[in-house]
């Protein structure tokens, strides 16, 4: 009955309407400049590595994790792929995997030290990021490192669809896999009920250390992708650029967790939420205005879905 | 009478006709001029009388800050700076940091309670943070210099006495030549800075100065990207503003690191054929970003070059010989033309000759 309601339905698309709406200020005030193909393949393509790197996030979140080692697997595995094709000289095809790997095994290093030493994952990961950090400063010397094999770069930015680069179907391919995974799947489900309470969880037969072992991984391997892309994207690899985009993606998720299923940290809310800000940050750059403002939008849109999120849903639980 | 003044208006406007496009031909002739001058090997210009190093530094301590470990930049100038005093036969020590201003004043309180007669601030670690523990070390007697951190136009920060400066002014100057040159005078460039570090004002000034007398035609918009921010911000600035401007030409990030997020940003958008990058500092793989067609020009120094300099000027100061504003280290241009002088990949001290080497030697009286 209630996912039937009008106001339910107004909460689930709400920041769909005001992402519509932001672009119609920015294409009134720009049609010439914000409304076109090219800007919004722009807006598409850039930002696929923030997508996953939420989408990465939303998996322990919703088992009642936090991942904060994210970006840094990110960085590491970047700089893992840019020395290994700049200066080992291995083929992409050969990297992959090696990168992959190493994105899993930091998960386990994660899960491992959580479940069975029971610290919070906030902690762990937070350690475990920052070594990784320390480790990427050493293999690279604190350098950046170019000369990556320009076949990267091909398959993440240079070949396109409808004109928008390639990396973003890889992120619409993984908010599609996560989407399954968390809806239809009985993973998905125990790692819900592991999220809203473990105890819960395990005397209704969920095996909670497995599955956030899992969440852990497959937040590692997330990770991993997102740093492929990384180095695909800039076709060199900085030691320290993929730390800065841990807030936005936590701020991203948090934001996603207020539309499409309220509430809840959702893959196609998260991808609704990067694309959201991020044209909000285009099309101020369009319109000339200074980066500080960029800041203010960012706390400032993030802050206000979650107010109002919060006003419809306590407003519902009065009525009840 | 009123056809005398019609005379003269028209005769006015025949001379801005003619001066016009030939004061335009100047800009872009003077640009192309310091272009070419820039793109050699340079030469060794000593920055000052010779002296007897070693017998003036027996004895003294020289130690230095360098504003971060971890930037490969500073730490390669702070450890030949090292090597270098080890030759001359007097202690240096480098204080290890992460860049935070709290092991900043760690390190100049380290100095001046273990008799160390200098202090040098290097490469970006900025005394404003500390001006207090500045002014204690001053009055316990060990002078406090900046090296590498001002530009030749600019005043020695928070009460140091002396800050031996790089001409930042110049590679400003010639990252607007290299567009004004490269586009005949029709520079429509989107210029990246970061304000917060001293040297930004003295690079835009250069820059600014040299759109205005050389090229007024010329349009170029400012942007601020505070360096945390660079990660995030600089794709979305440059891509906005490719967006908003179709005809725009150069990027010009004044600090080279900032370029491998210009350059996506580019390639997303499909101008890599029409938006071209200049940018400033020579980092090793910014060069190789030339390389690989990225990037167009990229201004440079060669490290030890500054070790010698900052090094050179330290000791006058402790020897009571004329302090040096100017360092002379020179600068030079890099693009598709000279990129293979600098190794592959790159390094950070290939590509300008070793003139300096012998020229130091011979100031310091230690040739042989």
């Amino acid at each position: 009955m209630r996912e039937k309601s009008i106001g339910y339905q107004f909460e689930r698309f709400g920041l769909v309407l005001v992402w519509v709406a932001v672009i119609a200020i920015f294409a009134l005030m720009r049609p010439d400049t914000f409304l076109t193909w090219s800007n919004f393949s722009s807006i598409f393509g850039s930002e696929a590595v923030l997508v996953i790197v939420t989408l990465g996030l939303i998996i322990p979140l919703t088992a009642g994790d936090f991942d904060l080692s994210i970006a840094q697997t990110l960085t590491f595995v970047s700089m893992l792929t840019a020395i290994l094709s700049a200066r080992v000289g291995l083929p992409i095809e050969a990297i992959v995997p090696i990168a992959l790997l190493a994105g899993a095994a930091i998960g386990v290093v994660n899960g491992s030290i959580t479940l069975f030493f029971r610290v919070h994952s906030l902690i762990v990961t937070l350690g475990v990021g920052t070594f990784l950090h320390g480790i990427t400063l050493w293999m690279s010397d604190s350098q950046t490192i170019s000369g990556v094999e320009r076949t990267l770069m091909n398959w993440v930015i240079i070949h396109r669809m409808f004109g928008i680069p390639i990396s973003f179907y890889y992120a619409i391919a993984l908010a599609l896999i996560i989407w399954y995974a968390l809806a239809y799947t009985t993973f998905g489900q125990q790692l819900l009920f592991t999220g809203r309470g473990r105890e819960v969880g395990r005397l209704t037969g969920v095996a909670v250390g497995r599955v956030r072992m899992t969440a852990f991984i497959a937040s590692g391997v997330m990770g991993a992708i997102a740093g492929i892309l990384y180095t695909g994207t800039t076709g060199s690899a900085n030691p320290n650029s993929g730390t800065s985009l841990l807030l936005p993606a936590f701020a991203a998720a948090f934001l996603g967790a207020t539309c499409i299923k309220p509430g809840r940290f959702n893959a196609w809310g998260s991808v609704v939420a990067v694309y959201f800000l991020v044209t909000g940050i285009n099309g101020l750059s369009v319109l000339g205005f200074r980066t500080y403002v960029h800041d203010l939008f960012y706390g400032g849109a993030l802050v206000l879905a979650v107010m109002v999120s919060q006003l419809v849903s306590g407003r519902k639980e009065r009525t009840l | 009478m009123k056809k005398n003044i019609e005379l003269l208006g028209v005769a006015s406007l025949f001379v801005l006709a003619a001066v016009l496009p030939s004061a335009a031909q100047e800009g872009l002739e003077q640009a192309r001029q310091n272009i070419e001058t820039y793109s050699g090997i340079p030469e060794f210009t000593a920055p000052g009388e010779p002296f007897d190093a070693k017998a003036c530094m027996a004895g003294k301590k020289i130690f230095t800050i360098p504003a971060s470990s971890s930037i490969p930049f500073v730490k390669t100038i702070s450890e030949h700076k090292g090597e270098l005093a080890a030759e001359l036969g007097f202690e240096h020590m480098e204080w290890e940091n992460q860049g935070n201003p709290t092991q900043w004043i760690q390190g100049i309180e380290h100095a001046t309670n273990n008799g160390f007669d200098l202090v040098s601030l290097l490469a970006g670690a900025d005394p404003r943070f500390f001006e207090p523990q500045v002014a204690q070390a001053q009055a316990a007697g060990v002078k406090v210099v900046t090296s590498h951190l001002t530009g030749l136009e600019q005043e020695p920060p928070a009460g140091v006495d002396a800050a031996t400066a790089i001409d930042y002014r110049k590679a400003g100057e010639l990252m607007a030549d290299w567009t004004i040159a490269q586009t005949e005078g029709k520079t429509n460039a989107l210029v990246l800075v970061s304000n917060e570090a001293l040297s930004t004002d003295s690079i835009v000034s250069g820059l600014t100065e040299a759109f205005e007398t050389r090229c007024p035609d010329c349009e170029y918009e400012i942007v601020n990207v505070p360096i945390t921010d660079w990660a995030t911000r600089i794709q979305p600035t440059v891509a906005g503003a490719l967006q908003a401007n179709a005809d725009l030409n150069y990027v010009i990030p004044i600090y080279d690191s900032m370029s491998s997020f210009v350059t996506p940003a580019i390639a997303i958008a499909g101008r890599g054929e029409s938006v071209k990058v200049a940018t400033f500092n020579g980092t090793p793989f910014v060069l190789d970003l030339i390389r690989a067609g990225d990037v167009e020009m990229d201004i440079g120094e060669n490290l030890d070059w500054i070790a010698h300099a900052m090094l050179d000027a330290e000791m006058r100061l402790l020897c009571d010989l004329e302090p040096i504003r100017d360092s002379k280290v020179p600068l030079r241009i890099f693009s598709a033309a000279n990129i293979e002088e600098v190794g592959n990949p790159a390094d950070a001290a290939l590509g300008y000759g070793d003139a300096y080497v012998e020229g130091f030697r011979k100031l310091w009286m230690v040739s042989e």
